[in-house]
């Protein structure tokens, strides 16, 4: 007789239908009411985690969190990845426009594509939902700790989802993307990371060095004047654009506004585009442009107006004498070693223009700690090295799209492990809970 | 009748045997007329594989007509290898005819307007080229003026012309002999070639390059209909080519697999089965059930057969594209419900088997539509390893939420709507609907984060956040939220089968809906029926979903929980009036247990 029926009233565990009694005391585990309640060990910690600690309030997480994603999912239509990113899921509170819906309704319900509904609401954001995930989570095992084998299982997945949990956190935190582009025959010794931009002076010193001063993007975004005492002038930031395109001048339209007076600015003109607009399905970036005075140390003459542009490349800038190359560009950290591309291939299915394989024969040259050796990096082969991964992402092209060379993403994140040892946890804590259930299952029904 | 209802499996099963066998058997080419089923296993190369030139005309007349055969210029039903045949021989005095054929399904309004059609059901809104031939030039302006416009900023009337106009160019190249590529390379390092590259190679001087002379016979012995001619340069053509192309391309298998059709075959077999399952629960529970199971078992045999082939023709595991996941989704959910049919013999797995194996097998012959489904994969999917874990993995998971759902929404129809969900049902069904919902969470999961490690082998970062990946994310989370829900006891019976309904919704997201966003690295691009008939089964669900929240007293069923359990078991305790059971079963459903 089952051990909950105690507590009911006499008359009625007979009331019910015999089948209803058979199966009882045999159910699966988890399914049951509430089991007798064990003597607890920390009486005043368990009664201060159980509401943490509750199955409704899991519930409760999984389903705001399916509402976040499905948002952020939607969110992708309009914005770049990198811009759902912060507003959705590495941030505490995500803004939700109502317009995602409408975007929704748009695709498959045929509203039409002129509707347009402004205003917001805040939601829990990822990092407030994973949070409380593993909050509810740690507080429901400090609550309900046991060791059986019956809840090895459970302990498992649940083990393998705080590992990845945190892996994403890792991620989201440490981890560093970015591009090495090399061209057939040359060299790369930095990453490039296309998702800001610096405004860099570069003073050619020898064949080999060059003198690097770079000022971030978050202070050219500010804009206004711009004084450091390692600048060779002052700078002042006119304008500055997280996305645009260039025309020439002669094509833009009649009345864009042009401050420069040197440099390429004197040729094209750059119009704003909206941000984070850049990304379909080819997952192109905001391009940036900025109108930037050069002035001479201390309030002095200015030194032209010039057009900076990611689009474009250095241009020459001589102050005193000195000239340097100045550039808006991706910011670069540079590797201690030194990347050779000796090949690249791009094979196609035959008769047609579908790629088949791309790779990469590279000579990896590391002075520093004695490596020299050649290796082929292609499609779901990377090149794993000190702590930089390399994956064959793209293929560099000039204007008469002839393939000069090969674009590798590089990324470093000090957590890629633990998704892996968290998928192994909880896989195989899923196959060990519900193949008991399963052979538990099996049984009372072979012994009914 | 006794013996009838004994006899009646056996007889559903041999009917439905040599209908298949019907089928099966190749129609074989007459012995004086020309030999097309022959010309049908010829191997080319288009899209990239090798293919027997069947295929290629079949994929092509389907992208335009979106039908597999076509009509002559006497009414009559024809094959496509004969539509192709008439297109290579555009030149050589088959324009009239092939300009005639009414082949280019058009459907749009605007698209009418442009070209100055009426819109036309008899003929399947199929049109001839020598109907529109005049608005070609407006065609190919509208055309170039859509190119121009950004992917997703394109409208409906875009599209179309674009699709059109692309039809249009898949014919000019036909007829131009451009495609597909039809010459075997001759030695290594060489490649495919096409007629009009290999003729215009070697002009047809005396040493003159011998397949081409061949095919070209051929077609000149076609054009003119003189059927020894083209049988003779078919037969010495193909012993040449079948040696060049090399022993990889199972041509032949894949002519029988064409003509069989057999998913086609399975959807009609899988509706008898839907039907005898549903007759079953009227009367003659125990014939028809059985048939329906046998006749499912045969059916599935089909299926399974038809996945193998696909796997050795394409040489690769057998989920590659969406059109694979319907059919490789249907094959699983099916042999999953004819094991619970198999254990539990309710007749339910019958029916949800043949509900899932029906409907997967339309969505995928609509798919099939497009073009070729053995069609190559993009350079970072050439890997077999990962088809054959993630990809598999994930489409399990699919297959184990949708037979989840689906047994949910059967659970709530029948006990709304009939008095069949009797007390047993009641408490089987969830039972059977959470086993299932266990694994189908476990799939889902270990797809997924396979997935995320392919995504970091590939291209370093496990979890991307694209739209597929987020679909399948939800599949898992929506799954373990009512695995949690149902353990802490917020939900039972009733409550697992209307949260397993939604289930089927975030399938459906996940496996079409994400897709139509158009964004993404798992982006197929937007396909509008498919759209619809998304938004046709949230419905359903939707509907299904609310019935299951009208109260249990007002269930179809709920009178059968509430009479005495028959037979009644002796007992000292059963003293229970059927007016407490009544109470009990209102508040809480049959398979409450007293506590």
């Amino acid at each position: 007789m089952s051990k909950t029926s105690i507590q009911a009233t006499p008359p009625a565990p007979a009331a019910a239908p015999p089948e209803d009694r058979r199966d009882k005391p045999g159910g699966s585990p988890s399914e049951e009411a509430p089991p007798r309640r064990r003597p607890e060990r920390f009486p005043l910690l368990a009664r201060l985690l159980r509401p943490l600690a509750s199955l409704r309030l899991t519930v409760v997480l999984f389903a705001l969190s399916m509402v976040l994603v499905f948002c952020g999912t939607v969110a992708q239509k309009d914005a770049n990845l990198w811009v759902v990113l912060s507003t959705y899921f590495r941030c505490f509170v995500a803004w939700i426009p109502f317009q995602i819906f409408v975007r929704f309704a748009q695709v498959f319900f045929g509203v039409p594509a002129s509707v347009s509904v402004p205003g917001h609401f805040p939601f829990p954001g990822g990092y407030v939902i994973g949070g409380a995930l593993l909050v509810n989570l740690v507080a429901a095992h400090v609550v309900r700790f046991k060791v059986s084998w019956k809840r090895s299982g459970i302990l498992m997945i649940h083990g393998g989802l705080i590992v990845m949990l945190l892996g994403e956190l890792i991620t989201g935190l440490y981890a560093v993307e970015g591009n090495m582009s090399i061209t057939i025959g040359g060299a790369a010794n930095y990453v490039e990371h296309p998702d800001h931009v610096e405004l860099a002076f570069v003073k050619h010193k020898d064949d080999k060095q060059d003198d690097v001063t770079a000022v971030a993007e978050k202070t050219v975004r500010k804009g206004g004047l711009i004084q450091d005492a390692q600048l060779p002038c002052d700078v002042e930031v006119r304008q500055y654009m997280v996305n645009s395109t260039l025309l020439e001048v002669e094509k833009a339209p009649p009345g864009t506004p042009n401050p420069a007076d040197k440099g390429i600015g004197t040729e094209l003109v750059a119009v704003e585009r909206p941000a984070g607009t850049g990304v379909d399905t080819e997952m192109r970036r905001d391009i940036a442009s900025a109108y930037v005075t050069f002035k001479k140390k201390g309030g002095g003459e200015p030194l032209g107006t010039y057009l900076m542009t990611a689009y474009w490349g250095p241009q020459k800038l001589t102050i005193d004498g000195t000239t340097y190359d100045v550039s808006l560009r991706f910011p670069r950290t540079y590797t201690e070693y030194t990347l050779y591309l000796k090949e690249f291939r791009h094979d196609t299915y035959v008769g047609t223009n579908t790629a088949r394989n791309y790779s990469s024969l590279v000579q990896l040259v590391d002075a520093g700690h004695g490596e020299d050796r050649e290796v082929l990096v292609w499609m779901n082969h990377p090149l794993y090295y000190r702590g930089q991964t390399f994956y064959q992402s793209s293929v560099q092209q000039d204007s008469m799209k002839n393939e000069i060379g090969t674009v590798l993403q590089v990324v470093s994140n000090p957590g890629w492990l633990m998704p892996y040892l968290s998928c192994a946890l909880v896989s195989l804590g899923m196959a060990i809970h519900f193949g008991l259930n399963l052979i538990g299952f099996l049984n009372r029904r072979a012994a009914a | 009748v006794n013996n009838f209802k004994t006899y009646l499996p056996w007889v559903v099963v041999g009917v439905a045997a040599l209908y298949l066998i019907f089928k099966l058997v190749p129609p074989g080419d007459p012995a004086e007329g020309m030999h097309l089923e022959e010309f049908a296993t010829i191997p080319v190369v288009a899209n990239g594989r090798v293919k027997p030139i069947d295929t290629f005309a079949r994929t092509t007349l389907m992208a335009l007509s979106g039908k597999q055969t076509f009509k002559d210029e006497n009414g009559k039903t024809q094959p496509a290898v004969k539509w192709l045949l008439d297109a290579m021989c555009f030149k050589l005095g088959k324009a009239r005819a092939v300009a005639d054929y009414k082949v280019f399904r058009i459907e749009n309004d605007q698209v009418f307007g442009l070209l100055g059609l009426q819109p036309r059901a008899q003929t399947n809104f199929c049109y001839a080229v020598s109907e529109f031939g005049d608005k070609l030039p407006d065609l190919a302006r509208e055309a170039q003026r859509a190119r121009q416009v950004r992917d997703k900023d394109r409208t409906k009337f875009d599209l179309k012309v674009l699709e059109l106009e692309s039809h249009v160019q898949m014919l000019l190249a036909v007829t131009e002999l451009a495609e597909p590529l039809v010459l075997p390379p001759e030695g290594p390092g060489e490649e495919w070639q096409t007629l009009r590259q290999a003729l215009s190679a070697a002009p047809s001087a005396g040493g003159a390059d011998e397949p081409a002379e061949n095919f070209q016979r051929m077609l000149t012995g076609y054009a003119l209909n003189k059927p020894a001619e083209f049988n003779k340069a078919l037969a010495a053509y193909r012993q040449h080519a079948e040696a060049a192309a090399g022993s990889e391309a199972h041509t032949d298998l894949e002519v029988v697999f064409n003509h069989f059709e057999p998913f086609y075959q399975c959807a009609v077999l899988y509706v008898f089965v839907f039907l005898l399952a549903c007759l079953s629960w009227v009367g003659w529970r125990e014939p028809l059930a059985k048939a329906a199971l046998w006749l499912a078992l045969v059916t599935v045999m089909v299926h399974s057969g038809a996945l193998i082939a696909r796997m050795v023709l394409q040489g690769r595991p057998p989920v590659t594209n969406l059109y694979s996941s319907a059919v490789f989704v249907g094959w699983g959910a099916v042999v999953l419900c004819l094991a619970i049919e198999w254990y539990f013999r309710n007749g339910v797995g019958n029916v949800v088997a043949a509900v899932i194996g029906a409907l997967t097998m339309v969505f995928a012959i609509h798919l099939g539509g497009s073009g070729d489904t053995l069609e190559m994969m993009q350079a970072v999917l050439d890997t077999n390893f990962w088809l054959a874990t993630h990809v598999t993995c994930i489409a399990l998971g699919y297959t184990a939420t949708l037979v989840t759902g689906v047994l949910g929404m059967l659970f709530i129809v029948l006990g709304v709507f009939t008095p069949a969900l009797d007390r047993e049902m009641f408490k089987t069904l969830p039972k059977i609907i959470y086993g299932v919902l266990c694994f189908a969470t476990l799939l889902s999961f270990t797809g997924t984060v396979l997935g995320g490690i392919w995504a970091d082998q590939s291209w370093g970062r496990f979890w991307g956040w694209d739209p597929k990946e987020n679909g399948a994310l939800l599949i898992v989370i929506w799954n373990a939220l009512v695995l949690h829900a149902r353990w802490g006891g917020m939900i039972k019976q009733r409550g697992l089968a209307v949260l397993t309904t939604v289930g089927v919704m975030v399938v459906g997201w996940s496996w079409i809906g994400t897709n139509q966003l158009g964004v993404g690295l798992h982006a197929y691009g937007f396909n509008n029926t498919l759209a619809v008939a998304l938004v046709v089964g949230w419905g359903i669900c939707l509907g299904v979903l609310a019935a299951g929240l009208v109260p249990l007293r007002r269930w179809g069923s709920y009178a059968t929980w509430t009479a005495p359990p028959a037979p009644p078991e002796p007992g000292p305790l059963t003293t229970s009036s059927p007016a407490a059971r009544a109470k009990r079963a209102r508040k809480k459903g049959p398979g409450y247990s007293p506590a």
